[in-house]
């Protein structure tokens, strides 16, 4: 198509005879990349073998190297490189880079999955607490209790230490975590002459109320079953346990079960919204046009709260209502919701060293402080110390100082034998496709009970043995 | 080469330099022969590597399972051969196959919704009481220069009550519409891909019927034909090719569907995780890490894309004869 007359064409000509001489080189070159490139091809074939099935846990510890190390730290924290030169600038031994991924679920995890299936993954990864299994499935991550991580054990909250402690192991070193309380817009329940429930029946009650002012108290996620399961942990639930060398499931329990009942009397009553998510822009929407009285979510909720548009001085936060078994309040205080750890990777080089500096950043006064101004992170995973900025009073929260006053009872009202497991991601999905199922006669007993045989399979299916637990089967 | 042999050499040497002439051209004939392979080199390097050994690598990963023994695999990972246990596995539970029921339905309405829209669009466009037919050719076709991952973000800001306008026109009017429903979301993505591919397609079509010879028109005008006429009996068979390879194409891309399904996952809780086919596979892969599985899936997406694509064909070129 191209003229070979017309001015504008590139002089292909000129190039070609300047190239001339260089044309051996070239080929050869060409025919070096290509056996280079089918060596490669070669190894990527008998490399083949499905990627994850090697443990470093079982090879000899690696030293500490008794000289300046650099780290990378993986993570989708806002500015943690901040974070890390507070570190670097006292420790110029082991100095440590932040590398940005997606959230979770969100790319993060597919990278570091890819990461260490190649035998790449960085030094750090931030992995939550619920992913841990996953990434010890595939062999990602090195058991800290070979570098001595239990001499820390009790700086941090006894029950996210059992969320990263796996068979005589430790898998990672909690970085934040997510209490749950209820967030609630006291303007509105004041219209219906309400304070804020101590109970889940009482929150049904007041539900009930908010409804007639055209606002609900709250939303419930069929698509993420993570909500759901806060509850039921909260109500008592142990889904998932080790005994020995298998699995022991069971999640039709009765805490379970009657909180999978309560919440199906409340989306058929209308009580709550299953329309959308939250924090979805249509939550937000509707938080705006003052349609939404309330959430029971965890501590870092409330920088999201934050940007509901217009809502400054209109929220505060009372205790998650409690679960009733007659008069007798049952199960525990409060549940958390997300929140995860830092995990030293396979591929470190160098496990000791980023296993200190993930100690320090997420037990130290200084560590917290940075995380908490420049990463935001959710809350302390220490006990003792929650951070400089959150002992005051909220001016957005109604001026209350709702995180000394509320979350750090919550913190410690927490169900100690909570455990993840290997599945999480595919159970939580499992789930929340049943949940969507919800309606007619179809509840979210039922989809409790399909979820469970499906994740059983799905345990099988990976060659996981697994069985079921108690009696009531 | 054999031009450049001199004519004027005594006869002796003759002999001599015809053998060396014929031998020159044996090994002409041999740098003609390996020229094409050389030529095709840098671009079936790449094709092996980045095309064919992922896809053989795929399609053996799709026959291994792998075996744990303990809580975590702890007491020893196995991998084995598995026969077609994965491919029973990936239709076992019913979504993959649902997921594919699913985008059954999108393609038998967005295509030929789609296909017809762009004939129409490029008829229009050809026909000669056009006005700025180039104008508006480069506005049609502006869809498809945004990428499908903003698309579905600014259209999602049309979908979401609340937000849009739309919506709350509607419920000005005292119709309750909900884009990102059950029932009504496939059809919410449906638009997103019309609304991008429209264009395109068009263009295809426009360049066809730029390649039909004026004098075809001129006989038809000087019969009398009519413009309607004209379109019936002369381009829409002449753009036959056209249409076909478009649809062909729609057809593939209605099962490769994911931009679009998962970035409105976040705006619509009824997008399940393996509402596409594409989104199930990636799920098994990358967020439950079974990478066998998810070549099993891939691979039975890519027969039935071939399989789909396969019968369209043989079915429209057996009318053609």
């Amino acid at each position: 198509m191209a003229d070979p007359t017309d001015p504008a064409a590139p002089p292909g000509g000129a190039a070609r005879t300047a190239q001339a001489p260089s044309a051996l080189t070239r080929r050869r070159l060409l025919s070096l990349g290509a056996a280079g490139l089918a060596g490669g091809a070669a190894s990527l074939l008998s490399g083949c073998a499905t990627p994850g099935t090697t443990s470093v846990n079982t090879q000899p510890t690696i030293p500490a190297a008794g000289e300046p190390v650099r780290l990378q730290y993986w993570a989708w924290l806002k500015d943690l490189q901040k974070v890390c030169d507070v570190w670097n600038a006292q420790r110029p031994d082991i100095q440590v880079e932040a590398v940005w991924i997606p959230g979770g679920n969100s790319g993060g995890y597919q990278k570091l999955f890819a990461a260490s299936a190649a035998g790449g993954s960085p030094d750090l990864a931030q992995v939550e607490f619920r992913s841990i299994p996953e990434f010890m499935l595939v062999n990602a991550l090195v058991d800290l209790s070979r570098y001595g991580v239990d001499q820390y054990a009790d700086r941090y909250n006894k029950a996210l230490w059992q969320q990263v402690s796996y068979v005589d192991g430790v898998y990672g070193i909690p970085q934040d975590s997510g209490p749950m309380a209820l967030y609630y817009r006291p303007d509105l329940l004041q219209r219906v002459g309400a304070e804020p429930p101590a109970t889940w029946d009482e929150w049904a009650e007041l539900a009930a109320e908010v409804r007639k002012i055209g606002a609900y108290l709250d939303v419930f996620a069929v698509s993420d079953a993570s909500g759901f399961c806060a509850y039921a942990t909260q109500a008592g639930a142990t889904w998932f346990a080790v005994d020995g060398d298998h699995w022991t499931v069971n999640m039709t329990d009765e805490a379970t079960l009657n909180t999978a009942a309560f919440f199906d009397k409340a989306i058929d009553r209308g009580l709550v919204s299953t329309a959308f998510t939250l924090f979805s822009p249509p939550w937000y929407a509707a938080a705006a046009n003052n349609q939404i009285a309330g959430a029971v979510t965890a501590s870092w909720g409330d920088a999201l709260i934050e940007s509901v548009s217009g809502g400054a001085g209109k929220w505060k936060v009372a205790p998650m209502p409690l679960w009733q078994n007659g008069s007798q309040t049952t199960g525990y205080g409060s549940s958390f919701i997300g929140g995860s750890t830092a995990a030293v990777m396979a591929d470190s080089k160098h496990p000791k060293e980023a296993m200190e500096f993930a100690v320090w950043m997420t037990t130290s006064r200084a560590g917290i402080d940075a995380m908490i101004a420049n990463s935001g992170i959710g809350w302390s995973p220490t006990d003792s110390y929650i951070g400089a900025t959150r002992q005051q009073p909220s001016e957005f929260f109604s001026g209350q100082n709702y995180n000394e006053d509320v979350f750090v009872k919550m913190a410690t009202e927490q169900n100690p034998d909570w455990q993840w497991w290997p599945l999480t991601t595919q159970s939580f999905n499992i789930l929340a496709d049943a949940f969507r199922r919800k309606g007619g006669s179809y509840t979210l007993v039922d989809a409790v009970r399909d979820a469970e045989g499906q994740i059983i399979e799905a345990f099988r299916n990976k060659g996981l043995s697994i069985e079921r637990r108690g009696s009531s089967s | 080469m054999t031009s450049s042999v001199p004519r004027a050499e005594p006869p002796t040497v003759a002999d001599a330099i015809e053998v060396g002439a014929a031998k020159a051209k044996r090994g002409a004939n041999k740098q003609v022969r390996r020229a094409p392979w050389l030529l095709l080199a840098p671009f079936m390097v790449l094709f092996l590597l980045t095309f064919v050994l992922p896809i053989l690598a795929a399609i053996g990963s799709s026959f291994t399972k792998v075996t744990r023994k303990g809580v975590f695999g702890e007491l020893g990972v196995e991998t084995t051969f598995a026969g077609f246990s994965n491919y029973t596995q990936a239709f076992a539970d019913g979504t993959l196959a649902k997921s594919l029921g699913r985008m059954l339905l999108f393609g038998v309405v967005q295509v030929p919704v789609m296909i017809v829209l762009c004939t129409v669009l490029a008829l229009m466009l050809e026909s000669a009481s056009a006005r700025w037919p180039g104008f508006f050719r480069a506005v049609y076709f502006m869809p498809y220069g945004v990428p499908g991952v903003i698309a579905t973000i600014l259209w999602s800001f049309l979908y979401v009550p609340g937000l849009s306008p739309l919506v709350g026109l509607f419920d000005k009017l005292g119709v309750q519409i909900d884009f990102l429903g059950e029932g009504t979301v496939l059809w919410s993505i449906a638009n997103i891909v019309t609304w991008t591919y429209t264009g395109y397609n068009m263009m295809i079509i426009v360049a066809q019927l730029k390649s039909i010879p004026g004098d075809i028109y001129e006989a038809a005008r000087v019969d009398g034909a009519s413009t309607w006429r004209i379109a019936r009996t002369i381009q829409l068979p002449l753009i036959r090719p056209a249409l076909v390879l478009t649809t062909v194409f729609s057809i593939i891309g209605t099962l490769q569907l994911f931009a679009e399904a998962q970035l409105l996952q976040s705006f619509a809780p009824s997008i399940t995780n393996t509402y596409t086919p594409n989104l199930a596979a990636y799920t098994t892969a990358f967020a439950y890490n079974d990478y066998n599985v998810a070549a099993a899936q891939s691979v039975i997406i890519a027969l039935i894309a071939f399989v789909l694509s396969f019968v369209f064909l043989t079915l429209t070129s057996r009318r053609q004869r």
